[in-house]
């Protein structure tokens, strides 16, 4: 933050510029994070943290991802699909009849809820679907 | 007081039209499925569902999003009774009782006073919020920038201290939140700030995408691929209704609920939690046969979501009179009128009385909906917590995508979600609290902007923020608060925020 705010102008007491603020912040943070890390003994081992849901939310981090880079391309129906379509088949290994109804009639309800009911505008993608 | 009765009466006009009922039913319906719903808090819900409201009116939209607020407070508790599990973290003190009631076979009762004292409570509140708002508004228009900055300043040290845990990693939690907040165009000079060439950031980081991703996202991280062995035990609906004994016993936890929960809900902090865990530790100190607790004693139900449910509604005041959010849910609410075009703070009453007084109004009527709402239809919200978390979670993550990209029409604000779910998700696992960071992204411009206008009436002279005397009485309050705080770091014992902390993760 300090050294991204080099390019803002400080300004004067009497008149505080856009950077002000911010190096104030700055410095706050970094007064907390060192009093964090002179107490960083007293509180629990970094290794004694779990991570077994780690594999889970990496592949949920990517859907979101996956959903961020491309749904005004493809559109939402069919990231949904793709999306939900892993999620449940894939990940979760629920039945395939169970995860095709779900997947559809997810991604398919939840466009028309939204877009045609509720008339809230969600991407169509290039070839209109 | 004929004043108040007058708007009340403009406010039940409004509300009694069909389309607002409705909107106020649909509130509470969704609330009470969100409470229910593991993993879906009030904060998330209301984020998600944001977008819906769009084509409404405001009054509408702001009874929906009201209903979905105090529904998601009621249905919280359903899933603490008969599951053990809180449905949100206002409802984690009722686990104790509530599910050794339950496991008695006394579900029904437990449920049945928990829905009465939310009602109770819940209405007996707005007249609180009704009274109480107008004036607060009042003393307000009297603030001047200085005033502003200290009250903000004040209201973010109280909940660093309020939260509970590590006044440091709060303080440093806030800050982030105000940094986060810096992001966009400067309000007062137009110089674009960490945006990188994204026109989409010139508005700053959305609170909805914020609010999504540190509370939806950043639990579905943390809480999938877990295994999932939920017991449900299921109420017996013929003995829903209290025993004459039990009636009596509630009596007295609820009305001490109220007012705690009321009052404590007006300061800033998780006053909806900490209402629930005040209002237990007074039945248990009150009660003539303390042993009776955590086996199942009716008090240890009553008074905490009586608490709970005022403190939610107590969380208002300061929100609709001073336009200052007290915890990240009255931010989201905020944030909800900012978007349809209502600035709240302390004309907000004068100059939208219609708004103002039509949210009252819909309060008494949503708590009355709640009420029948809640007890006939326990058994739905039951099967609601049958559905497997594999399915659930991704439908929640949909959701969330499609709530906050709706909001602007913007995958920027799906990307922030993305990148805010990893830190919440980070944060959790090193126990830092997420709700400062809300916060502090709300109230960021407007704490920046007195702070800065404060600066330029003085010619720069920071002694304007102790000259001025209610200004002076904020900052005092939050020295006081700060080293309250501070006191465990120095004398080495755990203060009852770190008890309260530890009693949350062990239910």
């Amino acid at each position: 933050m300090v050294w991204e705010r080099r390019v803002l102008p400080l300004g004067t007491h009497t008149q505080p510029g856009p950077g002000y603020f911010p190096l104030l912040l700055a410095i706050l943070l970094i007064i907390f994070g060192g009093i964090l890390i002179a107490r960083g003994g007293l509180t629990r081992a970094f290794r004694s943290l779990s991570w077994s849901e780690a594999p889970h939310a990496i592949a949920i981090l990517a859907c979101s991802v996956l959903a961020t880079l491309f749904m005004e391309r493809i559109g939402y129906r069919i990231t949904m699909i793709i999306i939900l379509g892993f999620l449940f088949g894939v990940l979760e290994r629920i039945r395939l009849w169970q995860a095709l109804t779900l997947t559809l009639g997810l991604a398919l309800g939840s466009f028309w809820l939204f877009d045609s009911l509720l008339r809230v505008p969600l991407p169509r993608g290039g070839w209109g679907f | 007081m004929e004043a108040t009765f007058s708007n009340l009466v403009l406010g039940f006009s409004t509300v009694f039209n069909p389309a607002n009922i409705f909107y106020a039913l649909v509130g509470c319906l969704i609330g009470t499925m969100v409470g229910v719903l593991p993993g879906v808090g009030p904060l998330a819900g209301i984020s998600m569902l944001l977008p819906t409201t769009f084509g409404l009116n405001p009054t509408s939209a702001i009874i929906l999003l009201a209903g979905i607020y105090y529904g998601a407070m009621y249905g919280g508790s359903t899933t603490s009774i008969l599951m053990r599990i809180p449905g949100e973290a206002a409802s984690v003190i009722t686990c104790i009782d509530g599910y050794a009631m339950a496991q008695k076979g006394r579900a029904g009762p437990a449920l049945a006073i928990a829905a009465i004292g939310s009602y109770i409570s819940g209405t007996l509140s707005v007249v609180g919020l009704m009274f109480l708002a107008p004036p607060l508004a009042k003393f307000a228009l009297g603030f001047g920038p200085p005033e502003y900055f200290s009250l903000l300043f004040c209201g973010l040290i109280v909940l660093s201290y309020m939260t509970g845990g590590s006044i440091v990693k709060n303080l440093a939690m806030i800050v982030l939140g105000l940094m986060f907040g810096m992001i966009g165009i400067d309000q007062m000079t137009g110089y674009f700030r960490f945006s990188y060439g994204l026109v989409a950031l010139g508005d700053g980081i959305g609170i909805v995408p914020v609010a999504v991703g540190l509370f939806g996202i950043s639990e579905i991280l943390a809480t999938a691929g877990q295994s999932e062995k939920r017991e449900v035990l299921k109420p017996r609906l013929r003995d829903l209704l209290p025993s004459k004994q039990e009636f009596k016993d509630s009596v007295g936890p609820i009305g001490r609920g109220t007012i705690l929960g009321f009052l404590i809900g007006i300061i800033p902090g998780s006053a909806h939690i900490i209402s629930t865990f005040v209002s237990y530790a007074m039945e248990r100190r009150l009660s003539k046969h303390p042993e009776r607790f955590g086996k199942g004693a009716i008090e240890g139900v009553a008074g905490p979501e009586s608490a709970n449910n005022a403190a939610s509604e107590g969380a208002l005041v300061p929100m609709l009179a001073l336009g200052v959010p007290t915890g990240p849910i009255p931010a989201v609410l905020l944030a909800a009128l900012m978007v349809h075009g209502i600035n709240p703070g302390p004309l907000f009453i004068k100059e939208q009385p219609v708004i103002f007084w039509g949210l009252i109004a819909s309060m008494y009527v949503g708590n009355m909906v709640l009420l029948l709402l809640n007890l006939p239809m326990v058994g739905l919200f039951v099967n609601f917590l049958r559905v497997p978390y594999r399915i659930l979670y991704p439908t929640i993550l949909m959701f969330c995508v499609v709530g906050v990209y709706a909001v602007n029409s913007s995958l920027v604000d799906v990307g922030i979600m993305s990148v805010m779910g990893v830190i919440g998700y980070l944060l959790r696992k090193f126990d830092f609290e997420t709700a400062p960071i809300v916060l502090g992204v709300v109230l960021a411009p407007i704490i920046e902007f007195s702070f800065r206008q404060a600066l330029a009436m003085s010619n720069g002279d920071y002694m304007i923020f102790i000259q001025r005397p209610i200004s002076a009485v904020f900052l005092v309050v939050a020295l006081v608060m700060i080293l309250l705080g501070l006191k465990p770091l120095i004398w080495k014992k755990k203060d009852w925020r770190e008890r309260l902390t530890e009693a949350e993760k062990s239910s």
